[in-house]
């Protein structure tokens, strides 16, 4: 151990450069002659004789003090008496926060604010909402992780009195330092550096900071600009803001075109590649298309040669299904306004009547009713196209059904107009 | 690692001053590569990587003018090319995260020399992977739909959707990925400012290392830190390609819909990851002279890994074929055989050789010493992991239940340059990064050198 | 690293008595509680069925343990990893009970070279009629489950696993006599292709002793889960097992606070990957929602066997999970032991929790229902006391087989990297 101090004849390090613009002012206290003593700073051999002495300094009782090195040593965090940090802590509550957020924000947009039904799952579906959860949870532990390690180690901070001295550059490179502040209690200058001697240091030097109040303190035009930057950063998210929340008749501002323009023809509108200058093409004449044929007349229009037709078309089958079937749609289409019964009491005249008018849907199956006289091919151009006020249900309902439905109502004019005889025995009224 | 023994040098004043040379050696090495002028390859590498990248701009700009029509995309190959190569770059990006986390956490010390690099690799090739997905959609001026906002109507994006699920897992591993390089960066950078001659180099690394001063409770901080964000790491990588895997085997298409597909995927981009290493490090070493950090036992362990992971993947492929049959789901089986023997045989035995086949030399310790071998198989590797992508989109996209439905892709000339840009994207970025940031992790490569114990009594 | 150590003068490395009376306190349980089980079977009047789905999930946990422990030996050699090394004994003792696991395993091997429809519903006949309604979709993979087939399939995995753990035990006790250190690197050498044929013969075990137990069902990650349950069942027992020794006297010096730490981070590892891969199965079969792979959760999410899936989900994953991610939880060893024990029965619960549902089906007429297709009306968790006295009885009988094997040293002492072992230190 050939340990000295020596304070000013030391070479000078080839390297130096800190990063600041004070060069190489070192360890020299006396540039402008305002300075104040910041600290010791020791140099050690091996990280072995770094722990050593950080255990002495530990022990001596001082607590403002630090070591530095260029990798992290294992065992000095015990010598110095390093307590465990609470880093991770803090990292699971920011993880917590992104899994009840992330679980949140998908609950919340995707099945309370706008329940959406995608493939019949539940719109509160969490199988599906975990991969989201878990991202989220990792990415707030990681930027808890991040900036929680630079604001617990109080950087950045570009500059630090350390830097002065060029000896200190080698911290990054091969050094290892003990630095023990001024401000600690135990700090008195020569016995300190007795101890850091005796404890193996092979360079003890004093630490110098420019004390000018000027030299300590951050230019305001600094602040200026920074103030300044963050309000132009801001701009463009309130002009966003702001075309988010108004209105404008102005058409879509396109960078690219979106397809909105394509060059093609819309219906109903002109188009001058055709003669008639219209966009939209008319069947072409002679033509029929496929599936629309309709060449039998009974089936279709309930006609033959010209006349309504009496019997039921060929083309419709007649079995307990259809009946049913007819029953069914009867239920729905026609049962409104005539009745479930086909009396003309359903829901729509009796309504009319409860506020005061008066309008009356035909009876279907009094034996006088003209329904009941009507044959079969004219009730069911009657069902298909409609009479006085009632509309025509060719378009709600295909022409099998319409069937099942005439069907299905001469079925209730037979039931409500059956004779005692007719009724199957046991059934009659006595 | 070896050598450990010849640390104990129980003088202390003769074991500091050799340990002492270690450090200033490896600072030595490691900054030289940015503070002195960079070797005559640099230019016509970086030439090349900044050409590529023109033609990646010009492809860019002919599709936001024209449209997806120029691609080969067609409507029964709705995917192809366009995310192949995103699922490719993603997959070259874990072998990474692997290496400085997952590695990290096993307590593999050689992970040290190339970490960093590996590290730089995983950011960059996730930004190559982030424009495919993008440039896919058709109108990419609108990608920041995909941000949860609501719409005019009041309507939120779509969480059960696996697309966006990948939204999420692809930023936060780019967020992830960045901050860890970064904050693994910081000491280093502090080095760069302490040796930097000129003003410009040390104010700008000054600023970038936040006035690190190696202080002992910031180490403290540091390395826990570090610690945590290993450890979330390797959770993230894991269900990174997971998620990408279930783009694919959420759908119920036969030869996407598969519960192996998360740790295949993992396992596949791990292989082709460790390749991508390689294809860079061994040449990189050699051009930087750093081939006493990056040694031949790190090509040992990164070759094993490799072989480990393309059995693996052999494995899942065996796996795969085996239950498509025992299944007896008819359209799974003939999804398999159509891949074997249908019109992208020839695509299925690319990938099968390159990844199953050509890894098991590294068996072979003579192999693994021949670098230019090594340098050849892992670049067959890469071309074999970017076909096991292409074989699993676009072979089981051509051939859906319906004949009907059948189609063929052909690639044209923009898918092409595509392609050949993003590598000139990823090789400008590299190789600014080697020429301005610290290639080698010092700091870690110095804490875990044997001489990081000299002077210690406690062995 | 560069740390090493010594083995402390006054340490206790050999198994001595431990093997001896392992052996007999285990067989005796084991053959009580077994016959007591027959007894309860034979009694429950249906045809065995409940005793050999309880027999399986009871066997399949010692089973699940041997075939972890010898993945842990491997990986150590492939790995060339120092911090288990003091373990690695122990996990080779456990493997030293794979031909008596492979015997147990005759119990329901037997019943289906006999074409015994209890267990493996896929070894009767009538499925090779043409009127069968499992005949569709099963005839093209009746030559894969033939019961001859499997039988031999079954004595292949065997030997494949008994061939490796023994060579790798054997090399290991060969080393502490002689102290050859060219047997490590041996050991390293081979391990590389150790573990591709442990893989592939674990992936096909797997498929065939479990997954076609519904046989027309199928999940490509099937093995993959039950090996990372496997796995996670291994190290915990490596954390009791430890436990147990150095209560005994034994290794008080050699195994620290540090080797149980890594354990613990083991556990909390394949907690993950366990739920990684369980999750990986059941969200692309949820999500996809196709009916032949939803069987086997429609089965398990609703009725009786819901809460089930819950308490494994919570059990097995949820709380230790969090438990074992703070360090003390992995330093503290009374917490340690807790959740080892508590891990291993839920492990036990998530092999239940795969096998039992099987049992529950019935022919009704020419139609068979139950989970074989999903029947509502027949999810129901049928626990019996035998599948404890089961489990027990077949715990012990492992156990005998273990302290059979467990003979020599407790630690491998010529090992070249013991003494950076047992200087070992996590950061």
């Amino acid at each position: 151990m050939e340990a000295e101090t020596q304070a000013h004849d030391d070479d000078k390090p080839a390297a130096h450069g800190n990063g600041d613009d004070h060069g190489d002012a070192g360890e020299t206290s006396t540039d402008g002659g305002d300075t104040e003593l910041h600290g010791l700073l020791a140099e050690f051999e091996t990280p072995g004789a770094l722990i050593a002495a950080a255990r002495k300094v530990k022990n001596a009782g001082y607590t403002e003090f630090d070591c530095y090195s260029p990798f992290p040593v294992h065992g000095i965090d015990d010598a110095m008496g390093i307590k465990r940090t609470k880093l991770p802590l803090v990292v699971f509550g920011g993880g917590l926060t992104g899994l009840c957020g992330g679980l949140l924000l998908q609950w919340w947009m995707n099945a309370h604010n706008w329940p959406w039904n995608v493939s019949g799952k539940p719109t509160w579906s969490i199988p599906a909402n975990i991969p989201i959860a878990y991202e989220t949870t990792i990415l707030l532990s990681v930027l808890t992780t991040f900036f929680g390690m630079w604001a617990a180690n109080k950087l950045p901070q570009v500059w630090h009195p350390f830097f002065r001295l060029d000896r200190f550059a080698k911290v990054t490179d091969d050094g290892l330092f003990i630095g023990i502040e001024a401000s600690d209690q135990r700090f008195e200058l020569e016995q300190t550096k007795q101890l850091l001697v005796a404890a193996g240091a092979t360079h003890v030097e004093e630490c110098h900071t420019d004390a000018r109040p000027e030299a300590r303190t951050v230019p305001k035009a600094i602040y200026g600009v920074m103030i300044v930057l963050t309000v132009v950063a801001l701009i463009p998210f309130a002009l966003a803001f702001k075309a988010r929340a108004s209105k404008s008749s102005d058409p879509h501002w396109h960078v690219f075109s979106d397809m909105d323009f394509q060059p093609k023809a819309k219906s109903d509108q002109p188009f001058g590649e055709f003669a008639d200058g219209r966009a939209n093409r008319g069947e072409i004449v002679g033509t029929i298309a496929r599936g629309n044929l309709r060449a039998d007349d009974a089936y279709y229009r309930g006609l033959r040669d010209g006349q309504w037709i009496t019997e039921l078309p060929a083309a419709f089958k007649v079995d307990v299904d259809k009946l049913n079937r007819g029953q069914e749609r009867y239920n729905i289409y026609c049962a409104p306004c005539h009745g479930f019964d086909g009396g003309g009491h359903g829901i729509v005249p009796e309504r009319v009547a409860l506020r005061g008018g008066a309008w009356e849907a035909r009876n279907l199956v009094s034996s006088d009713s003209v329904a009941i006289k009507m044959p079969n091919g004219q009730l069911f151009n009657t069902i298909s196209n409609g009479y006085n006020t009632m509309m025509g249900y060719a378009a709600q309902v295909p022409v099998d059904d319409r069937w099942a439905i005439l069907l299905y109502v001469r079925a209730l004019q037979r039931g409500q107009n059956a004779t005692q005889a007719e009724l199957p025995a046991g059934a009659q009224v006595r | 690692m070896a050598s450990a023994t010849e640390a104990h040098a129980d003088d202390h004043g003769h074991g500091g001053e050799n340990a002492r040379e270690t450090f200033r050696g490896i600072t030595r090495d490691v900054t030289k590569v940015n503070l002195t002028p960079i070797g005559r390859w640099w230019y016509p590498a970086f030439g090349v990587s900044l050409l590529l990248l023109g033609m990646l701009v010009v492809a860019v700009t002919h599709l936001f003018r024209t449209g997806i029509g120029i691609w080969g995309n067609n409507n029964v190959q709705g995917w192809a090319w366009d995310i192949t190569n995103f699922v490719f770059w993603v997959g070259i990006g874990h072998a990474g995260t692997l290496i400085s986390a997952v590695l990290y956490l096993f307590r593999q010390d050689w992970r040290t020399s190339i970490n960093r690099s590996a590290e730089a690799m995983t950011i960059f090739a996730v930004a190559c992977a982030g424009i495919f997905p993008i440039l896919h959609t058709g109108r990419p001026w609108f990608a920041w739909w995909m941000i949860p906002h609501p719409n005019d109507m009041g309507m939120w994006p779509q969480f059960r959707s696996p697309l966006m699920w990948d939204v999420f897992a692809i930023s936060t591993y780019a967020t992830t990925s960045i901050l860890f390089w970064y904050m693994g960066m910081v000491p280093d950078l502090a080095t760069l400012r302490d040796k930097s001659k000129d003003k410009v180099r040390q104010v700008v690394y000054g600023l970038l290392s936040l006035g690190w001063r190696g202080s002992a409770r910031q180490w403290h901080r540091y390395e826990r830190a570090y610690l945590i964000l290993a450890a979330l790491s390797t959770p993230l990588v894991l269900s990174v390609h997971s998620v990408v895997s279930f783009d694919f085997a959420t759908s119920q298409n036969p030869g996407w819909h598969t519960t192996i597909l998360p740790p295949y995927f993992v396992a596949g981009a791990i292989f082709s990851g460790f390749a991508m290493v390689m294809t860079l490090m061994l040449p990189l070493r050699h051009v930087l002279g750093l081939k006493h950090i990056i040694t031949q036992d790190h090509i040992h362990a990164m070759c094993k890994v490799t072989v480990a992971t393309g059995t693996i993947v052999g494995g899942a492929y065996a796996i795969e074929l085996f239950t498509a049959w025992y299944s007896g789901n008819l359209w799974e089986w003939f999804t398999f055989r159509n891949r074997i023997l249908g019109p992208y045989a020839w695509a299925y035995f690319i990938m099968v050789s390159c990844n199953v086949i050509a890894p098991q030399f590294f068996w072979v310790k003579k192999f693994r010493e021949n670098l230019v071998f090594v340098w050849i198989l892992c670049a067959f590797i890469n071309v074999g992991m970017w076909f096991e992508r292409f074989v699993i989109i676009v072979s089981s996209l051509a051939r859906q239940a319906l004949p009907g439905a059948w189609g063929y892709f052909e690639p044209t000339k923009w898918d092409f340059m595509t392609l050949a840009g993003s590598f000139g994207l990823f090789g400008t970025l590299f190789l600014l990064f080697v020429r301005f940031a610290p290639v080698v992790a010092m700091a870690e490569v110095k804490a875990v050198s044997p001489a990081a114990h000299a002077g210690k009594d406690d062995h | 690293m560069s740390a090493t150590k010594k083995l402390h003068p006054d340490e206790k490395i050999k198994a001595d008595k431990v093997g001896g009376t392992l052996f007999k306190a285990g067989l005796g349980a084991g053959a009580v509680l077994l016959g007591v089980s027959i007894a309860m079977g034979a009694g429950k009047g249906d045809h065995w069925r409940h005793f050999l789905h309880a027999y399986l999930t009871a066997w399949s946990f010692v089973f699940s343990i041997c075939l972890g422990s010898l993945f842990f030996v491997i990986i150590h050699h492939l790995a060339k990893a120092k911090w288990g090394i003091v373990l690695r004994r122990q996990a080779e003792f456990i493997t030293g009970a794979l031909p008596a696991v492979a015997l147990l395993g005759l119990v329901f091997l037997v019943p289906v070279l006999f074409g015994n429809e209890n267990l493996y519903y896929w070894s009767v006949k009538q499925l090779h009629d043409k009127q069968h309604p499992f005949f569709h979709h099963m005839h093209h993979k009746l030559g894969w489950l033939d019961p001859v087939f499997f039988a031999g399939r079954y004595a292949f995995y065997f030997g494949v696993f008994i061939y490796m753990s023994t060579w790798f035990r054997k090399q290991s006790q060969a080393q502490d006599t002689d102290g050859d250190a060219g047997r490590s690197e041996k050991m390293r050498y081979w391990s590389g292709f150790a573990v591709l044929i442990y893989s592939l013969t674990t992936v096909f075990a797997v498929t065939d002793l479990f997954m076609t137990l519904q046989p027309l069902w199928f999940s490509t990650i099937y093995a993959v889960n039950y090996f990372s349950g496997a796995m996670l069942a291994t190290y915990c027992t490596l954390a009791l097992l430890s436990m147990a020794i150095q209560r005994s006297g034994r290794l008080k010096h050699s195994i620290t606070v540090e080797h149980y730490h890594d354990i613990g981070k083991y556990m909390f590892g394949w907690t993950f990957f366990w739920i990684y891969t369980a999750f990986s199965q059941f969200m692309l079969q949820w999500y996809g929602n196709m009916p032949e792979e939803t069987v086997f959760y429609s089965y398990r999410m609703f009725g009786g066997w819901q809460i089930v899936s819950i308490l494994v989900l919570v059990g097995h994953w949820a709380f230790p999970y969090v438990s074992l991610v703070t360090r003390w939880s992995k330093r503290i060893l009374p917490i340690l032991a807790f959740l080892a024990a508590w891990q291993l029965v839920f492990h036990y619960i998530d092999l239940y929790w795969n096998v039992m549902p099987n049992q529950t089906w019935e022919t009704a007429g020419h139609w068979i229902r139950g989970p074989l297709q999903g029947d509502p009306e027949l999810h129901k968790v049928n626990f019996h006391f035998m599948d404890v006295t089961l489990l027990l009885g077949l715990i012990g009988l492992w156990l005998a087989a273990v302290g059979k094997s467990m003979k020599g040293n407790l630690v491998p002492v010529n090992d070249p990297k013991l003494g950076e072992c047992l200087a070992f230190e996590n950061y």
